[in-house]
């Protein structure tokens, strides 16, 4: 709670501290050299007052559940967001789910192979993984599975004559395949495929190198030996004493590692003309959108706090010593 | 593990297992890729064979003996926009490294040191800088103050001072607290020797693989807020900006690539570099060699 007055507060100084005038840059050349227009647009958002009253009037609207309206689309930040969200969460959460897959298997096998060739290729892997530009992965990914290998279909979530599935999450694939629509369901999963392999890869490597020195520690106890002396076979081993007992970092840093996917985002869906919040994120950056950019930021943030208690609670389940104070 | 190792100061087992690390091969080609991308920035001007700023004709010229690496949509040789493209980034990335080390180090030294609400306002700080992403800050950032390469840089410095504030305050709680800065001060040595002799040799070890980790870290983000024509702006040669020309120009594949390699390649060795010392610095790996 209190985290999320310091965010608001924080990304409202922010915005308010804009050189650049909103009106002029949303109002267009005409509007704005008219002052009539220029105050007009500025009473309606609430320009004109200073700037304590404003964040007044922005904090009581927020505790009412209205992020004010976004001064670039015209309509209340809530109802652009609850549009964009469902896009996001869907390429955030495949995104996801494929990095720690992959991550948390390229790590234990890394561990178990430590110091030997496999654990330097997982090693070259995985730090490539983080030391890639977003961008430049997505752009290089398009260029070689779209434009020549044709693989995938290109940008969006649909092929422009696909209708989407009738509404009930947001996300096409779920929706598709609750509605029974296979060939809708395959379409978007093309379309989410690459934008969602592309976002993964740098988590990828941060998980494999978390979850490669949590299993390496795991590996010196002694009920590591006991269990290997007992005869138990390696995949006994390895999932039901050794993951279990690394799990704890594994899982704090894939709570941490949600705000990556959150910048990626940004980055991932401009390439991808994805629409979904990273995009809409930007154009009201660009656009000196500050309403919109703070309903970005407190959403995030307030989603970025959930993910990290579920973190906290799974910390519980995971691991009897630790209790749910 | 004897009285004499307990009280001893770890710091000086944590240097002698650096060399241990530098006869990993891949910490080898990582210092020698960052070493051969400084000589690059540093002599750019002399080794470039075109002017990176140079429009010329031959517009769109795929990679050849005279073009190394081609020419983009305005006839410039890529190649040497690449080389120059170092004095940028790197730098840059350096500058705003040593900055948050600067403000992140102190509030977080403070922190650790008095404890109290500055520990609280510190770490409070810390957390919402955290809880947005990097780049929505930074872009709010940017939106703030107006498009530039400095601005981006103020931005990149803003979201990333609360990791370093993080490491130091935790590095200096636990070593005030240790057995040996106690013996110290029983034997009635001033707080300022604690400070120099046992927090600070303490600290650079974790601090320098911090800076190597978030040197790579700064050149992403920064070529990211380039790329999203929120940084260096559309003449100068940096490499963010430069893949962004890229996008717009698929058919020359060779505008976008090599700027982007270029990237890989530089953040690539920091990490190599980075990861092979942390585990030369990894307290749980020094405790073991010392048998406990």
């Amino acid at each position: 709670m209190f985290l999320c007055l310091g965010v608001s507060v924080m990304a409202f100084v922010l915005t308010t501290l804009v050189p650049g005038d909103p009106a002029l840059a949303n109002l267009g050349d005409r509007a704005s050299s008219d002052p009539q227009a220029v105050r007009l647009y500025r009473e309606h958002f609430g320009l004109d007052k200073p700037v304590p009253v404003q964040y007044v009037v922005y904090l009581n609207n927020l505790l009412h559940g209205d992020l004010g309206e976004s001064e670039q689309s015209r309509r209340a930040v809530r109802i652009d967001l609850a549009e964009y969200i469902p896009a996001t969460a869907e390429l955030a959460v495949s995104s996801m789910v494929l990095s720690i897959l992959l991550g948390v298997t390229l790590g234990v096998v890394a561990a178990l192979r430590r110091n030997r060739l496999t654990d330097q290729i997982i090693r070259v892997v995985s730090l490539g993984g983080m030391s890639t530009p977003q961008f430049w992965l997505a752009l290089v990914a398009l260029y070689v599975f779209f434009f020549k290998l044709n693989w995938v279909p290109g940008s969006g979530r649909l092929d422009a004559i696909v209708l989407p599935p009738p509404h009930l999450t947001g996300l096409y694939t779920i929706d598709a395949l609750a509605a029974g629509q296979f060939d809708v369901f395959f379409n978007s999963l093309q379309h989410l495929i690459l934008p969602a392999c592309v976002l993964a890869a740098f988590n990828m490597g941060l998980f494999t190198r978390f979850t490669r020195s949590a299993v390496l520690e795991v590996l010196e106890n002694d009920y590591v030996r006991t269990a290997r002396a007992k005869g138990l076979p390696e995949l006994t081993v390895v999932f039901r004493h050794v993951l279990r007992a690394a799990s704890p970092p594994i899982v704090t840093v894939v709570g941490l590692a949600f705000g990556n996917v959150m910048t990626g985002t940004v980055l991932v869906e401009n390439i991808f003309a994805w629409p979904g919040i990273g995009q809409y994120s930007y154009r009201s950056a660009t656009g000196l959108d500050l309403t919109a950019i703070v309903g970005v930021m407190l959403f995030v943030a307030i989603v970025y706090i959930l993910v990290n208690m579920v973190v906290d609670i799974l910390y519980a389940v995971i691991d009897p010593r630790v209790g749910l104070a | 593990m004897s009285t004499a190792a307990a009280l001893s100061n770890p710091v000086s087992s944590a240097w002698r297992r650096i060399p241990g690390a530098w006869r990993q091969p891949l910490t080898l080609i990582g210092l020698v890729v960052v070493a051969a991308w400084l000589v690059v920035a540093a002599l750019s001007p002399w080794i470039a064979p075109y002017d990176p700023l140079a429009q010329s004709p031959h517009l769109y010229q795929a990679p050849s003996s005279a073009h190394l690496l081609g020419t983009d949509e305005l006839g410039r040789d890529v190649f040497s926009r690449v080389l120059w493209g170092a004095r940028i980034s790197i730098p840059l990335a350096m500058l705003l490294v040593v900055l948050a080390f600067l403000i992140g180090g102190t509030l977080g030294g403070l922190a650790g040191y008095l404890g109290g609400w500055v520990e609280e306002l510190v770490m409070r700080g810390a957390d919402f800088v955290f809880a947005v992403p990097t780049i929505l800050l930074a872009m709010a950032v940017v939106a703030a103050l107006g498009p530039g390469l400095f601005h981006a840089v103020l931005a990149v410095v803003l979201v990333s001072w609360p990791g370093h504030a993080r490491v130091v305050r935790g590095l200096v709680r636990t070593i005030m607290q240790s057995e040996y800065v106690a013996v110290g001060r029983l034997l009635g040595s001033p707080t300022y020797r604690a400070l120099a002799v046992d927090v600070l040799p303490n600290i650079a070890g974790p601090v320098s693989v911090l800076a190597a980790l978030e040197t790579g870290n700064a050149i992403l983000l920064l070529s990211a807020l380039s790329f999203l024509g929120l940084g260096a702006r559309p003449p100068d040669p940096e490499w963010g900006s430069m893949v962004s020309t890229g996008a717009q120009h698929f058919e020359a594949w060779w505008i976008g690539v090599f700027p982007g390699i270029a990237i890989v390649s530089i953040v690539l060795a920091f990490n190599f570099l980075g990861d092979s010392l942390r585990d030369a610095f990894d307290p749980k790996t020094i405790i073991k060699a010392r048998g406990a």
